[in-house]
């Protein structure tokens, strides 16, 4: 059984983004969320109109998928994992959704009123048909996202897995994903190469 | 994968019949079950029709054998599921290694709602009891445990395919001979959340729904519960009347979008031709395809065009079944399996009501007739849900 490693990882934080622990890029902190989220978009895609129609949990999942996957992954799309949690679910759009209802039920936003659908916007993105699931804790329980990635490779559900945080609720959000392949030069699968605490 | 997969009954309930035979009775008569909400509580009430069965908590509870107060989506699905296995003449559950697969989407959410209207006028109040099973899987093992099946119990929720891919899992199980009969299918019951949820995607019609009506504005709601009993082949000797077997299975996923299908019915197409692939049939063998046909235009158009790729010129007799029962949601893949399998039995072509005018995209009407004693050997039913997720299920004679 080979060993699995973190090959590459993308940190979105306090509106900067770091590629392999290298910071790639930094916007101004002025910027509220949805500017800073357009600004990331404009400098690492560009071509991709249904951004715009995501709510701000699958923009920050996608972009940090973006950076991640600058080349193609060479894997059949049914052998690319996807786990992936955070702390408030789609809270951040369930609420802006409630705040419609008194008017007019908003479709656009109702249907982004699940966690897992940041899974679906990269999966559609990138192709991926491997298996998926979505984990909410009040941390990230590097314990749990570790033993059910090491999981998926030992039964050779998967041959590449991406996985971490994706958190956002108002204004506050962090996105930590990492991707995880076997018999790869990489970092070593554990709670501290996870977490990433130190950028 | 050994062994032939029989169908060795099945039971229904939902807004047009109380058991299988009212719903055909139903069918024969044109009596659609679209109409103004009674037993569900909602501002819409006035506006939108469902397909509500026709019974309080407390009947159902009688009929059931359960307590009144648990959730109606477990009430309904023990109905359906007791009809289903008492069809079969198997005897009693206890002989052999049974496996319960049931669908739901909404759980005990009916139970839910009750709770939070009390709980939000004041924290202190409310029964929690009602909420203690919300969860989808709850209600199966609500179920399993009054049926007595401890073999092998799960729940599927893939939203709209739910039912359909129970009983494709219940068939593998059978398969891998991990149980010999399996109870496979699904139940919903209406709630206030799902009405809510439809009416913010607008694909809920003021009217009795149209499928593949060009006319058509959206569907209606239903509730109810769905059972076949799959068996397998060693033990087809022992059923009353095997009314046929599953031939053919598939699910495949459009990765479109949230809720809509692909315009051109891509995860639609590839379903069908699965299912078609693993029968071993051709296209122009299909004598009937239950439709998915909720109603919506998106829906239709892209199930439409699907079946125009994969069967054209060959267009076998189609219906939605939907026009009667209204989408259930969960319950709908349990619900037209029966019918499904009990049209290959009798040679039922089911109707599909408030048809009036061809959809522009594609050469093909629906059926608009009950008939019996038709020569049914095949039929496909189909079943698509949110999240793209298609499934397709063949019933063939035996």
């Amino acid at each position: 059984m080979g060993e699995v490693s973190i090959t590459a990882s993308c940190v979105i934080r306090q509106h900067r983004i770091y590629r392999n622990g290298e910071l790639l890029w930094e916007a101004s902190q002025d910027l509220n969320l949805q500017d800073f989220l357009r600004a990331a978009y404009d400098r690492f895609s560009g071509q991709y109109p249904k951004f715009h129609k995501m709510d701000h949990l699958c923009k920050l999942g996608w972009l940090a998928a973006e950076v991640l996957l600058k080349e193609p992954l060479d894997y059949p799309p049914a052998e690319v994992g996807l786990i992936l949690a955070n702390k408030s679910a789609s809270l951040d759009t369930d609420l802006r959704y409630y705040d419609t209802v008194k008017e007019f039920p908003s479709p656009a936003l109702f249907v982004y009123t699940l966690p897992n659908i940041v899974m679906g916007e990269i999966s559609i993105r990138h192709g991926f048909k491997g298996e998926n699931a979505f984990f909410t804790s009040d941390h990230f329980d590097t314990e749990l996202v570790m033993s059910y990635v090491q999981q998926l490779f030992d039964e050779n559900a998967v041959g590449a897995a991406l996985c971490g945080w994706v958190e956002v609720m108002n204004e506050q959000y962090e996105v930590i994903l990492h991707l995880v392949e076997k018999e790869k030069q990489g970092l070593p699968m554990n709670a501290e190469n996870l977490q990433i605490n130190k950028l | 994968m050994a062994g032939e997969v029989w169908i060795g009954g099945g039971g229904v309930i939902c807004g047009i019949g109380d058991n299988l035979s009212a719903c055909i009775d139903a069918f024969r008569n044109m009596a659609t079950g679209a109409a103004t909400m009674e037993y569900l509580s909602s501002a819409h009430k006035g506006t939108y029709p469902v397909v509500e069965v026709r019974a309080d908590n407390a009947t159902l509870a009688v009929r059931a054998g359960m307590p009144a107060h648990i959730s109606r989506t477990a009430l309904l699905s023990k109905i359906a599921a007791r009809e289903a296995w008492d069809s079969t003449g198997l005897g009693e559950l206890r002989n052999y290694r049974v496996g319960f697969v049931s669908a739901n989407t909404v759980g005990g959410m009916d139970k839910t709602e009750d709770f939070f209207a009390d709980y939000l006028k004041d924290p202190q109040s409310g029964q929690l009891n009602q909420v203690v099973n919300h969860e989808c899987g709850s209600i199966t093992e609500l179920v399993a445990d009054s049926l007595g099946i401890r073999h092998h119990v799960t729940t599927i929720s893939t939203a709209c395919s739910s039912g359909a891919n129970a009983l494709m899992y219940g068939a593998r199980l059978i398969r891998n001979n991990m149980v010999d009969v399996v109870i496979a299918g699904g139940t919903d019951a209406l709630t206030r959340f799902t009405l809510n949820g439809f009416n913010t995607l607008m694909i809920l019609d003021q009217e009795s729904s149209r499928p593949f009506d060009d006319t058509r504005k959206g569907l209606n709601l239903g509730e109810g519960a769905g059972y076949v009993v799959l068996v397998k082949d060693e033990l087809k000797e022992l059923i009353r009347t095997p009314w046929c077997k599953l031939s053919g299975f598939a699910n495949a996923n459009d990765a479109y979008h949230q809720t809509a299908s692909s315009p051109e019915g891509v995860g639609n197409y590839l379903a069908m031709k699965g299912a078609l692939e693993m029968s071993g049939l051709k296209p122009e063998e299909i004598d009937y395809i239950n439709l998915h046909g909720t109603g919506t235009q998106n829906n239709d158009s892209s199930e439409g065009l699907a079946i125009e790729r994969l069967f054209a010129p060959h267009y076998p007799p189609v219906s939605s079944t939907k026009s009667f029962t209204g989408h259930t949601l969960g319950a709908s893949g349990g619900i037209e399996a029966v019918f499904s399998a009990l049209a290959v039995r009798e040679g039922y072509l089911y109707p599909n009501a408030n048809f009036g005018t061809r959809m522009k995209e594609i050469p093909f009407t629906p059926v608009t007739a009950f008939s019996e004693g038709n020569k049914v050997h095949h039929v496909m039913s189909n079943s698509f849900g949110f999240g793209g997720n298609c499934s397709s299920l063949i019933f063939s004679i035996g």
